[in-house]
């Protein structure tokens, strides 16, 4: 059953396994002209299997860059980011790409789903990197539809779909290739407040139900109190 | 869902665009292939046998210099030669009109010697052989001035003095031009103030062996006269002639330049915009787990796509309407007649459209390369 009410923490989070997620002295320095931005400031940070972190802070912080970092899709300045055992800056594009695709799920703030692609062909898209079968995909989409509550939907176009649902698809598309840890930019900044509840509450049965880390940036504390740990972020820096 | 669905679903996801762009592609490439056959129209030289044996003798100064007309038994003795007719251009009106076929003085019993090629009834050729006031014409001209044998033609001289009163006598299909008039060469030589020149002399070689050395023998025989003569096969005069439409062959290749040039920045400038418009979509594809050779893929079929839908509707349309229509024909009064699309012709607007799709995509697949999956989010939609 999924807990509905924010106060019932998900504090599912393994401590006896190795985490999911080492980062270590992690710097990120952006160079604007002559002048360097420190986005990220010698960050060491642990997140445990099952843990449903949210990471807030004000903009600017660096929030956004963790979290592109541990997803894979920038590389730090300096430090360490080993995700499930892979120190992930010491790959290279090609092969960060093939990790992406078996580790990650992506959830953004404005969906990003492709319009002219249905939810069906949205969820299939990341299955097309793969071995499977058409069989093999469409049961796998299926069930990821189904779990977030649109198996009726398949069809529809994004147009079709309200904001919630076009959310919850690209659950379904972070979903599909059942990657142990899905990250999420700010995912209900675009929604209304009953929308945003249900795409939480499914955020968070991922870590309860099917031991999913997720990683979420908001900068809005109720939905931070869907979390099992929230971290701050302020200038860069972890905030105590 | 394959990948080409996807690409085909993102290549007309703004139908209107990929509309125009397959139309601009099409319309440029059906323009490239018209000037490319009417190219070949103006410059193909026959090439069948009976040309091969022919040789053409004319003055060596230029084309518009006569030849005297005691050279004929000189080129008659020289071995290898079978046959030699004057053949002279005349030039005239017919019906008040700059006619678009040409009429030629000849020595008529040598017709079918020489120009073997092309057919009519013998009783025809007989009754042209016997009348030296007669004429006959090619079918093409015949059908399109609606003339029957029996009729009078008056041809207005306008290069040589006179005005030629012809009975038409036949009407010959399947020779080198279907459009010509011929007439008795003995029209010219009685005329008033003649001074016994033709505009060239027709050759047959008795056989292809002796076509080099009789164009050797024919050079010498009248090097160092007041009229020398340059002789070559058919074939060679034909790419001479050619070479007269030397500058209208540059103009032609520099339309061609500019109609690929155009169409290369229009493709370009179509993909780039498609690719720009959807930046954020590609870069979510990267995130997901698309690596650039990929991306490079897709962008390179969805521009190839919409190059050879373009290709198929422009040199498609080109071949329909030159291979199996009589409009340029009609539409040129039988002046363009072998208005075809080749084999070849279709080849290289195919090729020109492989290599468009190419080009157009290289410049969005490098900005795709270039553009790291975080920078691509930022986009805006």
């Amino acid at each position: 059953m999924r807990p509905n009410d924010p106060s019932v923490p998900v504090n599912s989070a393994d401590s006896s396994e190795p985490p999911v997620v080492r980062i270590k002295e992690l710097s990120k320095i952006y160079q604007q002209g002559e002048i360097n931005v420190t986005a990220l400031n010698r960050i060491s940070l642990d997140i445990a299997r099952r843990e449903f972190l949210t990471l807030m802070g004000p903009s600017g912080s660096g929030k956004s860059t963790l979290l592109h970092i541990i997803a894979g899709v920038d590389r730090p300045t300096t430090g360490h980011c080993v995700v499930q055992g892979v120190e992930v800056t010491g790959l290279s594009e090609s092969q960060l790409a093939d990790w992406r695709n078996q580790n990650v799920g992506f959830v953004f703030q404005t969906f990003n789903l492709l319009p002219v692609l249905t939810a069906f062909e949205n969820v299939e898209l990341p299955l097309l990197l793969t071995r499977l079968t058409s069989k093999q995909r469409k049961k796998q989409v299926l069930t990821a539809l189904e779990l977030v509550g649109l198996a009726d939907r398949t069809s529809h176009l994004p147009r079709q779909l309200s904001g919630g649902q076009e959310q919850r698809v690209a659950i379904a598309r972070a979903l599909v290739t059942d990657p142990q840890l899905i990250v999420a930019d700010e995912p209900t900044g675009n929604l209304d407040s009953n929308s945003a509840h249900e795409v939480l509450d499914i955020l968070r049965s991922l870590c309860s139900d099917a031991g999913k880390t997720v990683i979420m940036v908001t900068h809005d504390p109720k939905a931070a109190a869907f979390g099992s740990r929230n971290v701050h972020l302020e200038k860069g820096e972890l905030a105590p | 869902m394959t990948i080409g669905g996807f690409i085909l679903r993102n290549a007309v996801r703004n139908k209107r665009r990929a509309l125009l762009s397959i139309l601009s592609v099409a319309v440029s490439l059906f323009l490239l292939v018209t000037l490319l056959v009417g190219l070949r129209e103006l410059t193909q030289p026959p090439s069948d046998q009976d040309s091969a044996a022919r040789i053409v003798v004319r003055n060596k100064i230029s084309l518009g210099n006569l030849l005297p007309r005691r050279q004929r038994t000189i080129i008659e003795k020289i071995p290898g030669v079978a046959a030699v007719t004057p053949f002279t251009w005349f030039g005239g009106k017919f019906r008040d009109e700059e006619v678009m076929f040409g009429q030629f003085a000849i020595e008529p019993k040598l017709l079918q010697t020489i120009f073997g090629e092309a057919k009519m009834p013998a009783e025809q050729f007989e009754a042209f052989v016997a009348d030296p006031t007669s004429c006959i014409v090619g079918i093409k001209t015949a059908e399109k001035y609606g003339l029957k044998i029996g009729e009078l033609m008056k041809i207005q001289g306008t290069f040589w003095p006179i005005d030629l009163n012809l009975k038409l006598v036949g009407i010959y299909a399947d020779g080198i031009d279907d459009r010509n008039l011929f007439f008795h060469h003995r029209q010219l030589d009685e005329m008033p103030n003649n001074t016994g020149e033709v505009g060239t002399w027709w050759v047959k070689a008795a056989t292809l062996e002796d076509v080099g050395p009789a164009v050797q023998a024919i050079n010498a025989a009248f090097a160092n006269t007041t009229a020398a003569v340059r002789a070559e096969t058919e074939r060679a005069f034909q790419l001479s002639f050619i070479s007269m439409w030397g500058n209208i062959k540059m103009l032609v290749f520099s339309i061609c330049s500019v109609v690929v040039f155009t169409l290369v920045l229009v493709s370009a400038s179509t993909m780039s915009m498609a690719v720009r418009e959807r930046f954020r979509e590609l870069a979510i594809l990267k995130a997901i787990g698309f690596q650039r050779r990929e991306l490079f893929a897709f962008i390179l079929a969805e521009s190839f796509g919409l190059a050879a839908a373009g290709a198929v509707l422009g040199v498609g349309g080109a071949w329909g309407l030159f291979n199996h229509t009589d409009l340029v024909a009609t539409a040129s009064q039988n002046f363009l007649v072998l208005f075809e699309v080749t084999p070849r012709i279709m080849a290289q607007a195919c090729l020109v459209a492989t290599l468009l799709g190419i080009v157009a995509s290289i410049a969005p697949s490098l900005s795709v390369a270039r553009m790291s999956v975080v920078q691509g989010l930022k986009t805006l939609d």
